[in-house]
């Protein structure tokens, strides 16, 4: 199979600090992968060996099929990358930026500028320095061009930083959209509910580590809704629901139920609780939280 | 071809699209303007020292005022001033890219990192050889809008092979700034390596042994210490073309194969 990203015990040793431990991974094309980690958990390591810009100490890179040659060589005409925090020529306009990239990849048709600035909605800022941009604006800038020659992979590291609300939500439609299209994307971040709502497939990684490879089916019981409950006397409301089908279970001071029904009508299981003479003193839709799976995974808690 | 010349054009774009072009032409016009100066003072210092320019005690041992010895300030101008301004140029160009964090932007492109350098070299080039002419251009006008003795077509030809020369010798010794602008990863290194090199350079020069240090050749071909065939020989050439060439290879193979971590 030919897979847009294949690692295999990728490492990277800095004298006795192993920053990336034997990580080997495999990206599908067409997924959008989720690549999840405290800072400092090797992300960025990672992500610089991936485009060529650090070599392993151990293990190989292939992108697009290709294996990273000499000189940082690869299929970069087909990969869009951003690294870390965004850049710009402080001095040059937005427009020259994006020109500076287009150049660089080759591209001959100056109209893919306009294109990529009316992707990113930066076209306003077209005249504007690019060192008196605010920081979402510089992120626009950055992902304007990882796409101006619109490549089949992305590979972005951390790409809602500085981010507004409504452009985290933008850039997330952007990639979904992309996605559809046929464009892989590897995107780290330390964000988890960020990339729990975008990716087909999350890797967690921690002290250089992959300690988790969660695919669709995983991720979709990460996804699941159920309903918690609080009341004073849980054994009696246990009791009840159970003695109405609902197949309840305790967890940490709450009762849980999955089931369609409570889902869809939490009122009836309210009337049914206070009808009992065990009133709820807390009741709330809750999706299961791949955040506490990522804390309990990363020791973050205990 | 075609990569080299897309680097080209946004290496260009780069480089004068900030102010430090300007900057280093500003910094490199002070020589023939204080060489007018000096000639117009050493013409007629009571009358400099009636008009207040120089003090009643000055002492002004630059000789007389006349072409050979304006050509000469000019020469030894473009030799040690040409070691600190192309020196920052190379800096800039070389050490911005990790100043401004987007030399992660020139990584993993279709353009090769090699002709990026290529054309970064390119720029520097053509951006030192520009000051190095107009320096030379304005030190003309300067010398005949002071009107000083001793010209001649014969005088203006070694004077132009004496600064020309002395403007290509500095140049050939800035891929030891690019490297050290490059492992350094922004100013400082390369900046700290050029103040060196001149300080290196004046104690060889003092200690005899200048012809045989890369760094003293551009001023003792300049005339600094007399006549260049009296100082220099082959060996002093071939050091600075072997330095040139050593500083182009370890800043190509840095790029090419140091991890980019910045």
């Amino acid at each position: 199979m030919n897979y847009a990203i294949e690692t295999s015990d990728l490492s990277k040793q800095y004298g006795d600090v192993h920053a990336v431990n034997h990580v080997s991974l495999q990206v599908k094309q067409g997924e959008i992968f989720g690549f999840l980690g405290l800072n400092g958990a090797g992300k960025t390591t990672t992500i610089r060996m991936l485009l060529g810009m650090i070599r392993p100490s151990e293990g190989n890179v292939k992108v697009l099929g290709q294996a990273l040659g000499p000189g940082g060589r690869g299929p970069w005409a087909q990969v869009g990358h951003l690294v870390e925090s965004p850049s710009a020529y402080p001095e040059l306009t937005v427009r020259e930026n994006l020109d500076i990239a287009r150049r660089l990849y080759g591209l001959k048709n100056p109209k893919a500028v306009d294109d990529v600035m009316e992707k990113l909605s930066i076209a306003s800022y077209s005249k504007r320095k690019a060192g008196t941009l605010s920081m979402g604006n510089l992120q626009r800038l950055g992902l304007a061009r990882t796409m101006i020659h619109n490549p089949s992979l992305l590979i972005l590291d951390e790409p809602a930083n500085g981010l507004d609300p409504a452009g985290v939500v933008e850039i997330r439609e952007l990639l979904a959209d992309l996605a559809k299209n046929g464009v892989t994307v590897f995107m780290s971040s330390h964000i988890l509910t960020e990339v729990d709502r975008l990716a087909t497939r999350i890797g967690i990684i921690h002290k250089g580590r992959i300690i988790e490879d969660l695919d669709a089916s995983k991720l979709e019981q990460f996804r699941a809704r159920r309903l918690e409950i609080r009341v004073r006397d849980f054994a009696k409301a246990h009791t009840i629901l159970t003695k109405e089908h609902y197949s309840a279970t305790i967890h940490e001071g709450s009762i849980f139920i999955s089931d369609a029904h409570a889902l869809e009508a939490p009122d009836e299981i309210a009337c049914l609780l206070v009808n009992a003479g065990t009133p709820p003193t807390h009741l709330a839709v809750e999706q299961q939280n791949l955040e506490e799976h990522f804390m309990q995974l990363t020791g973050s808690k205990k | 071809m075609n990569a080299y010349l897309a680097a080209l054009q946004t290496e260009s774009l780069k480089a004068f699209r900030s102010k430090v072009p300007v900057l280093t032409m500003l910094g490199f016009f002070i020589a023939p303007l204080i060489g007018g100066l000096f000639m117009v003072i050493l013409k007629d210092p009571e009358a400099a020292k009636s008009m207040g320019l120089i003090g009643t005690k000055a002492q002004l041992t630059a000789g007389v005022a006349d072409w050979p010895t304006f050509f000469n300030l000019l020469a030894q101008a473009t030799a040690i001033g040409g070691a600190i301004i192309f020196a920052i140029v190379t800096t800039w160009v070389f050490g911005r890219e990790f100043s401004d964090h987007t030399v992660k932007e020139l990584l993993s492109l279709p353009t090769s990192r090699e002709a990026i350098i290529a054309a970064k070299f390119t720029v520097i080039v053509l951006w030192t050889l520009t000051l190095t002419l107009l320096s030379y251009g304005l030190g003309l006008i300067v010398g005949n809008a002071v009107v000083i003795p001793g010209w001649s077509s014969e005088l203006l030809r070694s004077a132009t092979i004496d600064i020309l020369g002395a403007g290509i010798l500095t140049i050939m010794l800035l891929p030891f700034v690019a490297f050290l602008a490059s492992i350094g990863r922004g100013f400082m290194a390369a900046f700290g390596w050029a103040i060196f090199t001149v300080a290196i350079a004046q104690i060889a020069v003092v200690m005899g042994w200048g012809s045989w240090l890369p760094w003293s050749v551009p001023a003792l071909f300049s005339g600094a210490v007399g006549p260049r065939a009296e100082v220099l020989g082959m060996h002093s050439y071939i050091i600075v073309a072997l330095s040139s060439a050593i500083g182009f290879f370890i800043t190509f193979y840095w790029w090419r194969n140091a991890d980019q971590t910045k």
